[in-house]
């Protein structure tokens, strides 16, 4: 009985794993592939426990001890970096696939912005989309608050810009929780 | 014998029942319209599926010791899984990785529009 329940049991997760996978792969933001990544790290913990019932053994019971920890830190640490979404990158996707179906269709700023203008402006079509959001994070011009060295912040790159990129995280975070 | 007849059959229930906890997570990843629906399913097999499999393995064992660290496990799941889901849950809202149309309430609303006309507020608050 107990080995009809396993191989029931493997089946349904390896659906579930399923699931997940495509939701990774379709998922429209980087926040949805998160919660998917950590479904199917949760999926991998049950089949390590299912393993173990089915053979008797109680060697994986560490791992599934550190998947619940490794799921938490990524989670939480992609979301702290994720950019806002904007109506005009519907617009600029949806013109992208009308180029693409269209494949005549001439860019317009080609000839006019000279030689390496085409490499900046093709760059973001070729962008996969899960990874779009670090270019525009990028190309926005962020720059972390710093706290007292505000005067040499945008000449000193060397020992004063670290030095502020550590000072940035308690010196914004009241102001973000309020 | 009678008695490892019956502790055979709870685990075997409990196996089932863990696999379809995951399960209702993948098909709910898939068919659920926007991050925060999604995020409800995702969190299924995470407690109560994960609950299920380790009674199952610890049902099996027969050892005191082994429900101790099950327990242990359970708990540091049960631990780190409301906050993972608060942390994206909330970067979600906020950078309007979300679908307006399908909310009833949105008591958020008025707080994160006076928050983002801050001018020292986060700057992935859309301003």
């Amino acid at each position: 009985m107990l080995e009809t329940a396993v191989w029931i049991t493997q089946v349904l997760l390896a659906a579930g794993a399923l699931c997940a996978v495509y939701r990774v792969y379709k998922g429209p933001s980087v926040l949805d592939r998160v919660i998917s990544v950590d479904v199917i790290l949760v999926i991998v913990a049950s089949v390590m426990l299912v393993e173990m019932v089915r053979s008797d053994h109680q060697d994986f019971i560490v791992f599934v001890l550190v998947t619940s920890v490794i799921g938490f830190l990524g989670a939480v640490a992609i979301a702290r970096y994720v950019v806002a979404r904007k109506p005009e990158d519907a617009e600029r996707a949806a013109e992208r696939e009308a180029q693409a179906a269209g494949m005549g269709v001439p860019e317009p700023e080609a000839p006019k912005n000279g030689a390496d203008a085409p490499v900046m402006t093709a760059l973001p079509q070729q962008e996969d989309e899960s990874t779009s959001w670090f270019t525009a994070l990028a190309k926005s011009g962020f720059v972390p608050k710093r706290g007292k060295d505000s005067e040499s912040g945008s000449s000193g790159q060397g020992p004063g810009g670290s030095g502020g990129g550590s000072a940035e995280g308690p010196s914004e975070r009241p102001k973000g929780e309020r | 014998m009678e008695l490892d007849a019956v502790l055979d059959g709870v685990a075997a229930v409990f196996l089932v029942i863990g696999g379809l906890m995951s399960l209702a997570a993948g098909i709910g990843l898939v068919r659920f319209p926007d991050l925060h629906s999604r995020m409800h399913a995702a969190t299924k097999p995470q407690v109560l599926g994960l609950l299920m499999l380790l009674l199952a393995a610890a049902i099996t064992w027969r050892s005191w010791a082994s429900v101790a660290v099950t327990l242990l496990a359970w708990g540091l799941m049960l631990l780190t899984a409301p906050v993972s889901a608060h942390v994206v849950g909330r970067a979600g809202y906020r950078t309007k990785h979300m679908r307006a149309d399908l909310l009833t309430a949105d008591e958020l609303a008025a707080t994160v529009d006076r928050v983002s006309r801050d001018p020292g507020s986060r700057r992935e608050v859309d301003r």
